[in-house]
Order: C-alpha cells, then structure tokens, then sequence
C-alpha cells in the first residue's frame, strides 16, 4: 500500500462524508461504487471499509448535532428498535434476491423519495403546533430545537409514529441487503410520515445509522472482511468529512439542504438503475 | 433526583471514541506506511485494532443509554435499549454462525 494510495482513499472519503454529513447520511453509499470503479478495490474489501466509514461517520458527527439539541435521542433509540430488527431481517434475506432486482427497487425507493422530498407542504417550523393527543405523547418524544436560520426555538411533534416505525423497518432491511448505510432512506422516512423539520430528521438520522450498522459491522469484522490498509485510510477521512459536513449542515437554510437532498437522491437512482440493468462493476454487492 | 442531560454525555462518550478510534488507525498506517514494528504489533494489526474501536463504539453509545433511563428510572425506555442491544448482538451471532 503505497503512500499515494492511502492518501487518494483519504481524500476520497473525506469528500463523501463531508456531503454525506450535510444531508444526514452516510457516506457508503457513495464510497463503494468509487473504491470498486476507480480505486480497483474489490468489491467485499470496498463494502468491509464502507461499512467501518458509515459508523465512523455518524459517530464523529454525532457531537456537535447533539450539542446543536437537533438530535431527538429519545426518538431515535425508539427507531432504532425497527432499524436494526429490520437489519436482522436483511442479514438472513441475503442470497435469496438477485442482485439486480435489488438495485432496481433501490432505485425506485430513491426516486419516491425525492419526489416526496420536493412535493410541497407547509413548513413544520412556520405550522402552529396541534394538540398532543395520540401515541406519540405517550412516549414523550415531541421536542423542540434551536434554529439558526429563524434565531429562535421551533417546537416539533413527532407524528404518525407506527408508519415511521414500519419505514424504519423498511429502511434497515433493504440496506442491510444492499450492504450500504440507511440514511438515505431514514431522513425521507422522517420526513414524510414523522413530518419532522429537515435538520431534526438528518442529525436524528445520523445518530442512528451507527447502531444499524453496528451488527452487520461486526459480523464482517469477525469474519476478516474489512481490509485494514483500505478500511483505516477511509474511515479517518470519513471522520474529518463527517465533522466538516455537520458544521455546514448548522449554518445553511433547510430549502436549500431539501435540495442539495433531492439532486443527490436523483443522481444516486440513475447509479442504482445502471446497476440493475447489468452494469455488472456493481452487481457483486449484494 | 436531578435530571441527567443525555446529550452532553452521549457528545463527549463519542467524541473521544471516534478520536481514539482514529488516532490508533493513524498511528497504525503511519507503522505500516514506514515498514516498521511496534515491538509488540504490526502496524495493519494496530489499524485493525482501530477500526474495531469503532464498532465497539455504537455499541457503548447504546449500553450508556440504557444505564441513564434505569438510572432516571424511565423504565418504559429502558425496556427499548434493552431490545436494541439485544438485536444488535443477535446479528453479531447471525455473522459468526454464518461464517
């Protein structure tokens, strides 16, 4: 592993993360296909160091989220219950899909998330706060944050709950097939059933894909799938992409983040159907 | 009993997580970048070390949870980390048993 090497794969995924973090979002999605397509790396070396720069990601983005109060814990350990039951799922469906159809209903899932994304509907910081009746009271998890943007507290309620928990279910399983990190799926989630504001979904999004990565980690790491000379280069950028990407994501208005969002999501859905119909760099992923 | 404020904690436990995790990876490709030992490790088992830290971490994040609901006696979230960490090692089983 020459010099050369370490510091292209730095570079690489401190790029990713840093985009990765602004959109509460890990940074695999992204890394994988650029290890497999430019950096020649093989494909389970690619998915082992993408796995570790997911949890180094939301982990080394998690502080300043957390201290910003944009972060919902409370929330977000009660998700986590459906995310990583839903990545148990996905670890035991392996093998049983083909590759192909997979990448196919990825691609379909990031385009419904970015039409919902883009699809227009009252701004929950601007919304006068409804009656607190129904499930979610009962598990305390209506909060506030601070807004930079607007200098002032907004108040949130988390709604429809038992739909957010079935598409956090949803979006651990089809990650855990697709071997990539979640929040890509978890934000829009969030954002269509919970209706929390953006910034809430992505630092609550963020301190969750730690956790659901967490399990399938492990086993790749008992397992001797992570390549150290690859893995270590990426997950230190993926760190200083993530603190960067977390610092942006403070500062900037909440349109321009849905945006950012939905190009990405786009972008990402053309990459998923070139997958699907037989671009085979990447048909070894799942 | 005075309320515990989660946040700062859980800030501070994965902050100095994610910099330990990155100084041992740091430390060990800087070792294997120069072809020399540690007179106890190779410098790719020291970057192994370092990423295992950072599966550890979440892990910890989860098991800190669950200590300060039973703490605050918040029993009813208490009972959902318990449920989460479970899960998390039941993959851990799923992943060996599969190898």
């Amino acid at each position: 592993m020459s010099t050369g090497t370490e510091l292209w794969l730095f570079t690489v995924s401190l790029g990713a993360s840093a985009l990765g973090g602004m959109l509460g979002m890990a940074s695999g999605i992204f890394i994988v296909p650029v290890l497999t397509l430019w950096g020649h790396v093989d494909i389970r070396s690619a998915i082992g160091a993408s796995i570790v720069s997911v949890i180094a990601c939301s982990c080394g983005s998690a502080a300043p989220f957390l201290k910003g109060r944009l972060t919902n814990v409370r929330l977000a350990i009660l998700l986590e219950t459906a995310t990583t039951a839903g990545a148990l799922s996905g670890v035991l469906l392996v093998g049983t899909i083909p590759a192909s159809y997979l990448f196919f209903i990825f691609g379909m899932i990031l385009v419904i998330s970015a039409q919902q994304m883009l699809a227009k509907r009252r701004d929950p910081a601007l919304a006068p706060i409804q009656s607190l009746t129904g499930r979610s009271t009962t598990w305390r998890l209506d909060s506030s944050y601070p807004d930079r943007a607007l200098g002032r507290d907004v108040a949130y309620r988390v709604r429809r709950l038992p739909m957010g928990m079935v598409l956090m279910y949803v979006a651990g399983l089809i990650s855990a097939l697709l071997g990539i990190g979640s929040g890509v799926l978890k934000v829009p989630a969030m954002d269509t059933a919970l209706r929390l504001p953006i910034k809430v979904s992505s630092a609550t999004s963020n301190f969750m894909i730690s956790v659901t990565a967490a399990a399938s980690a492990g086993a790749y790491f008992v397992r001797g799938d992570i390549v150290a000379p690859v893995a270590g280069p990426v997950a230190l950028g993926s760190v200083a992409g993530a603190i960067l990407g977390a610092r942006l994501l403070m500062s900037i208005s909440n349109e321009r983040v849905r945006l950012l969002f939905v190009v990405v999501l786009v972008a990402l859905a053309a990459q998923m159907f070139l997958a699907a119909f037989g671009r085979d760099w990447f048909r070894g992923i799942a | 009993m005075k309320p515990i404020r989660i946040e700062p904690l859980l800030a501070g436990v994965l902050n100095v997580g994610t910099w330990l995790a990155s100084v041992v990876i740091a430390a060990g490709l800087v070792l294997s970048l120069f072809h020399q030992r540690t007179p106890f490790l190779p410098g790719t088992q020291v970057v192994t070390a370092g990423i295992g830290l950072f599966v550890l971490l979440p892990i910890l994040r989860v098991i800190l949870m669950l200590t300060i609901f039973l703490k605050q006696r918040d029993y009813q979230f208490a009972v959902v980390a318990a449920v989460v960490l479970l899960t998390i090692f039941a993959g851990f089983a799923i992943g060996i048993l599969a190898k």
